[in-house]
């Protein structure tokens, strides 16, 4: 990954293109890349729909190597969603192609003139942007079906649907599986009305010809790497229960936790949740002859994924994730699998986030709009309203913060924005910290249950202390922030957590490909600079203290069965970020 | 309500999974109460202590994740969900012994003083791989459920399950399946029974 793609969309007489030297970013990946380049290059305070956003793609530090699990791609810019500074990721085969192509980043900035419709076609020798205006108003499946006939089955694609063409603020990009689908997407802030914006329907990944990044220190890398792979394969949680029920076997627990917001987060269990819970699921795929057990990527050795087949076996849509089931189901007080299932089949193909478009009919419902429960209403909102452009379309692709706007809903979930998702911050006092206060908005992937414990951010925190929250949200965050940027799944987190074994032979593999000595302390200050180059940017934005809070109805009204309120003070929450 | 009927059935190891709404829902069993969540698990249903520390690593009692199983105990009418290893940020911090505990300190089980023991009902949840490895054990054992429960349970059922049950009985008398349904909805509905399975590999 020693060079960089710019393009200029507003360059005169058509899109023009360049190639740089990686320089700094040629160690770095993912979020890291991205988020350093959106805050050197893009004014804070500019329209994020505007000629002065970029669009920056970025693989992991890792990605296109032998290293296990090492699919992620960055996608980052400033956010028509949130306003802030965004970094949204997603599985699929794009990451491991683009690294093999050598690139660091492609960035992708100015708007062009008209009404063209462009697609970049990247190849070893070459990069063309041309306009392909037979394009416009596809949805992500019947496009990449054209595509595939045009270049073929050995390509990755990244691409919007319609609704990224129509800029609304709920846009995904998608990014294609091993089986040329359309199911992996950069979900999160509305990237994909970024690239709508810019006039490109899709990228064309083409690593015909090329080989995997060597590593520097080859054998190093490849004893750490087999070390990586067993402890991810002997860890319950990697090697059996995401494999065997995938992310939705989280309902069952969360539910019973009395965590699972319900109807619009008025209570926090749903009576149907083990009807679409991932042991549900799986049973049903299996049935039908699907597949519980499927990789997003090449490499994968979790395999969270699945093959959902509708009830005469044939595909409907990849195995819906846990936050997707939830959004569409018991956030809607939905509780048919193949309802889900189709509403997750129409948010990949139109191109939607599929957290904030299920949080937005949940406040639809709230707002009148149709009732809680109510299968074919809500997909009919998501195929024929969203897909088909309508006004009230356009409301709910606008997000959940619109939606509660047009039909006076006060009860509103979301933060910066962006749509809450599926754990009640009521019950996980700590996770409604890193809501409030994450540089992304509302997101359960930006404090994950990264290994603080074994790296020591922070030093030790008392789990028995109360006031530790903050503590461990930081410590959280900063580590997080980090694996976003190695292109690694989360996923790791699990074996990395308990098998101090495995989070080394994870140091050893970055060490063994660039060659260098990695520690624990590396991974924090790597984090924590990224984290305070996107709190900058933030500010620049306009985004203060009062923005890193959660919405009021969180501390006034209690939720069942335990009855509780957000209890963590505004003074306690402005204390997270205390290392600048 | 009392036990008044049992009824056991034979099927194959297969249709455990016929059972998997059932064990995720919650089924009653009948159980000395007052005692503590690891003597309930290890004396009582035959758990082993190291399947215990290794595989159930994530229990709920009443809803609340409990860390301490020795000092939590379980009174007539309580409900024990029993889960592996979770993912996700919560899931780890829904774990026993959790360093991220913290974050669900509101909710957590606390310690508890011993209560009144005797023989009384508690509900068991089986989720994910605890269901697939203990779902047998525990339906071999006998769960309580209503006439009104069982009729829903086995109206749900279509005919491969039926047609891969090797025996069904009502106390001693063997019964076909149809006899079987109508004598169920001819029972009162909130009278209790005992239904026993038997899976065989």
């Amino acid at each position: 990954m020693d060079k960089i793609l710019r393009i200029d969309m507003s360059a005169t007489g058509g899109p023009q293109q360049s190639t740089e030297k990686a320089g700094e970013f040629a160690a770095l990946g993912g979020r890291a890349t991205t988020s350093t380049i959106v805050a050197k290059e893009v004014p804070p305070d500019c329209h994020p729909l505007s000629a002065e956003n970029k669009l920056v793609i970025a693989p992991g530090m890792l990605s296109g190597t032998a290293a296990a699990i090492s699919g992620r791609i960055s996608v980052g810019c400033k956010s028509p969603l949130t306003g802030g500074i965004k970094e949204s990721n997603a599985g699929g085969q794009a990451a491991q192609v683009l690294a093999r192509l050598g690139y660091a980043a492609i960035i992708i900035e100015g708007l062009p003139e008209g009404d063209d419709l462009y697609k970049i076609h990247i190849n070893k020798d070459r990069v063309e942007i041309s306009v392909d205006n037979s394009n416009k108003l596809l949805d992500n499946y019947p496009l990449i079906d054209k595509l595939r006939k045009e270049y073929g089955d050995k390509v990755a694609f990244m691409s919007i649907g319609t609704a990224g063409e129509r800029l609304m603020v709920s846009a995904s990009i998608a990014c294609t599986d091993p089986e040329l689908r359309p199911t992996r997407h950069c979900g999160r802030g509305g990237v994909g009305a970024v690239m709508g914006s810019k006039k490109i329907k899709a990228i064309i990944l083409d690593d015909a010809g090329c080989t995997n990044r060597p590593p520097r220190d080859a054998e190093r890398f490849k004893t750490a790497n087999r070390a990586f792979v067993e402890g991810i394969r002997k860890h319950p949680v990697s090697g059996e229960g995401l494999p065997a029920y995938g992310t939705n076997v989280l309902t069952n627990v969360l539910n019973e936790a009395g965590g699972y917001p319900t109807r619009n987060f008025k209570t926090g269990q749903f009576e149907d949740a083990s009807k679409i819970s991932g042991e549900s699921q799986a049973e049903l795929e299996i049935a039908r002859g699907g597949k519980a057990t499927h990789g997003c990527h090449r490499g994968c050795v979790i395999q969270c994924s699945g093959i959902y087949n509708d009830k005469d076996g044939k595909f409907l849509t990849k195995q819906p994730e846990y936050e997707t089931v939830w959004s569409h189901g018991g956030h809607c007080g939905i509780s048919d699998l193949d309802t889900i299932a189709t509403l997750d089949y129409w948010d990949d193909n139109i191109g939607v986030d599929t957290i904030e478009m299920g949080v937005a009919i949940g406040v639809a419902m709230e707002g009148g709009v149709i009732e809680f429960g109510d299968d074919e209403g809500a997909i009919r909102l998501v195929r024929d309203e969203v897909g088909k452009g309508t006004p009230l379309g356009r409301i709910l692709g606008g997000g959940a913060g619109m939606t509660g706007k047009a039909f006076g809903v006060t009860r509103v979930p979301v933060v910066k924005n962006q749509a809450l998702p599926a754990y009640d911050p009521r019950t996980v006092q700590g996770i409604g910290v890193t809501y409030a206060t994450s540089t992304q908005g509302a997101d359960h992937t930006a404090g994950y249950a990264v290994a603080t414990n074994i790296l020591k951010v922070g030093g030790d925190v008392d789990p028995l202390k109360p006031e530790g929250q903050v503590e461990l949200s930081r410590n959280l965050q900063i580590a997080t922030t980090a694996i976003d940027s190695t292109g690694l799944c989360l996923f790791i987190a699990f074996p990395i957590l308990d098998q101090p074994e495995t989070f080394q032979s994870l140091l050893d593999l970055l060490g063994g490909f660039y060659g260098i000595e990695m520690t624990g302390d590396d991974i924090v200050a790597l984090g924590q600079k990224v984290l305070t180059l996107e709190r900058e940017f933030n500010k620049g934005a306009g985004f203060g203290p009062e923005d890193d809070r959660l919405p009021r109805f969180f501390q006034t009204e209690k939720l069942p069965p335990h009855n509780l309120t957000f209890g963590v003070t505004d003074a306690e929450l402005d204390q997270l970020y205390n290392w600048d | 309500m009392a036990e008044k009927q049992s009824l056991r059935m034979v099927l194959p190891l297969e249709q455990l999974s016929a059972f998997s709404l059932l064990l995720q829902q919650g089924v009653w069993l009948r159980a000395q109460i007052g005692c503590s969540v690891a003597s309930l698990l290890t004396e009582q249903f035959g758990i082993a202590e190291d399947y215990i520390v290794e595989r159930i690593t994530t229990l709920f009692l009443d809803c609340r994740p409990i860390d301490d199983l020795e000092t939590s105990y379980v009174s007539d009418g309580s409900t024990l969900a029993l889960s592996s290893a979770m993912p996700g940020l919560v899931g780890t911090t829904m774990r026993r012994g959790s360093h991220l505990a913290a974050m669900r300190g509101d909710i957590s089980g606390q310690v508890q003083q011993p209560v009144e023991s005797g023989m009384g009902r508690i509900r068991i949840k089986l989720f994910n791989l605890v269901m697939a490895e203990l779902g047998a054990t525990f339906l071999t054992q006998g769960i309580c459920l209503s006439n009104a429960e069982l009729d829903n349970f086995l109206s749900a059922k279509d005919d491969i399950f039926w047609q891969s049950v090797a025996a069904t009985m009502v106390g001693d008398l063997q019964i076909d399946p149809v006899s079987l349904v109508k004598y169920i909805r001819s029972a009162d509905p909130r009278a209790e029974i005992l239904l026993q399975v038997e899976f065989e590999s």
